[in-house]
């Protein structure tokens, strides 16, 4: 029942971010780089995330759990490295900007920065991690 | 470390999945296990050894 409330909730939010992400795109206008970037990169996560529901609905319908104490490790991990990489972001996005690209960055460009680097790097760590067996 | 899982499970006619829906877990669990790619917990050492009829001592080789 935990499994399926999880799969159900994990299903909504992806089809709520790619929701967002349609209108974001159809009413944004002209677009530049860096919002076709994390829209990129917001796929990517979207399409990440989509791949392990995938997977668990699989397991679930084999009789089998969708997480298991290795994924649970797994999970743990990648949100450390996760974590790791947002604290960094934040520290070093606007620190890159203004002396590579002599750029103040915004405040809100700045957090899109550190969600998306955290997302990023959790996703590839799951992915490393589940493909290594911890 | 080296484990008897596969030469065990054999004996007793479990497939991977067989074994990992009788201790509730997933199959890749199973399989890294075998390769001595991930370490169990105790009660997941436990119940394998309990489903293959052994001890912990007899399904895992530390070396």
């Amino acid at each position: 029942m935990k499994d399926k409330l999880e799969i159900l909730v994990g299903i909504g939010i992806a089809v709520a971010v790619i929701v967002t992400l349609y209108f974001f795109l159809i009413n944004a206008g002209n677009i530049d780089s860096s919002e076709i970037i994390s829209s990129g990169v917001v796929i990517i996560l979207v399409a990440s995330a989509l791949y392990i529901l995938w997977d668990r609905i699989k397991n679930v319908k084999r009789g089998l759990p969708a997480q298991d104490e290795r994924l649970k490790i797994t999970n743990y991990k990648a949100c450390y490295y996760g974590f790791i990489a947002s604290i960094w972001s934040a520290v070093g996005a606007p620190l890159i900007s203004g002396i590579i690209f002599d750029y103040e960055l915004p405040g809100h460009y700045v957090t899109a920065v550190v969600v998306l680097c955290g997302g990023l790097a959790f996703m590839l760590s799951y992915f490393l991690l589940a493909w290594k067996g911890n | 470390m080296k484990t008897r899982i596969k030469e065990l499970r054999a004996r007793h006619d479990l497939t991977q999945e067989d074994l990992a829906i009788k201790v509730g877990v997933r199959r890749e669990t199973i399989l890294f296990i075998e390769k001595g790619k991930y370490n169990p917990s105790l009660k997941l050492a436990h119940d394998i050894a309990k489903v293959l009829q052994t001890t912990i001592d007899e399904l895992f080789i530390f070396e």
